[in-house]
């Protein structure tokens, strides 16, 4: 075993699309050798709007190798079994918003594990919502 | 309604015991929960070396949701897709690597930007969206 992800997109919008279901098996950097660390799987409470770092690249207990194939993993999961869809949490890298997850929406992306980009969320409203992360990357 | 819906299931041995995550979400409208997002983009590409593209070339309007998948399908582990936007370098994805996001095109400077390094890339995505400010001829 090792570190996989797997996708299954369905979609009714377009007549004809057959759908997507891809798996990666996440490896290090130009290699078939698997990624050999993790932050480990952790929740992030979140009751007010403003950002938040969920991932210090300058302060991880094991330090991040630069410009490889780290990736995160990042969903919104409401707040005590609640998933309100119609309000989002902006998932930063850096101070460069990538997009907003709103309730019971999850995310994977590649990141550079470079120290000034930091991963942050920033709620839209001052409710509870609980974020899920976990990252995967490799030591340096 | 139309009905998009994307799946994960992610599964680990890096920890002490076997970490095992699955989720799915239906893709909808930005802030509402009964519309579901209805429209789509859709391609293969070859990414050849030597320029950076925009990936998406036309721009969804901001504030709207849109969700983005792509996949680098190189056969070749040692090539990778640099991805940035906006200028911010996000990652690679190396051959077999896919990433799915919900893409924020808040300006037109906030297109998802793609370079092939390597060789040619083959590249898949699928972008889902509510909106398109199409680029008049």
């Amino acid at each position: 075993m090792a570190t996989t992800c797997s996708i299954s997109i369905s979609s009714d919008i377009a007549p004809g699309f057959g759908g997507i279901s891809e798996s990666m098996t996440l490896t290090q950097a130009g290699t078939l050798t698997d990624i050999d660390s993790t932050t480990g799987f952790a929740i992030r409470k979140l009751s007010a709007t403003g950002a938040a770092i969920l991932v210090d690249m300058s302060q991880e207990l094991i330090e991040t190798k630069d410009s490889t194939a780290a990736k995160i993993f990042i969903r919104n999961i409401g707040y005590r079994g609640v998933i309100d869809k119609s309000v989002g949490v902006t998932v930063l890298i850096a101070s460069e918003p990538i997009g907003k997850l709103y309730g019971g929406d999850w995310m994977m992306i590649p990141l550079t594990g470079v120290d000034a980009d930091d991963v942050s969320v920033n709620p839209a409203t001052d409710d509870t919502v609980v974020i899920e992360y976990v990252m995967f990357f490799e030591e340096n | 309604m139309a009905t998009t819906t994307a799946a994960v299931t992610l599964t680990s041995d890096l920890l002490s015991d076997n970490m095992s995550v699955s989720a799915s979400t239906t893709c909808m409208k930005a802030g509402t929960t009964a519309d579901g997002l209805d429209q789509m983009e859709y391609g293969y590409l070859d990414l050849p070396t030597g320029d950076e593209y925009d990936l998406i070339a036309t721009t969804p309007t901001a504030t709207k949701a849109s969700k983005l998948y792509l996949k680098n399908h190189s056969t070749d582990e040692t090539y990778y897709i640099a991805i940035t936007q906006n200028t911010q370098a996000i990652g690679r994805l190396y051959g077999g690597d896919w990433m799915f996001i919900p893409a924020d095109f808040h300006d037109s400077d906030g297109d998802i930007a793609i370079t092939a390094n390597g060789g040619t890339n083959k590249i898949c995505y699928a972008l889902f969206h509510e909106g398109t400010a199409l680029l008049a001829t």
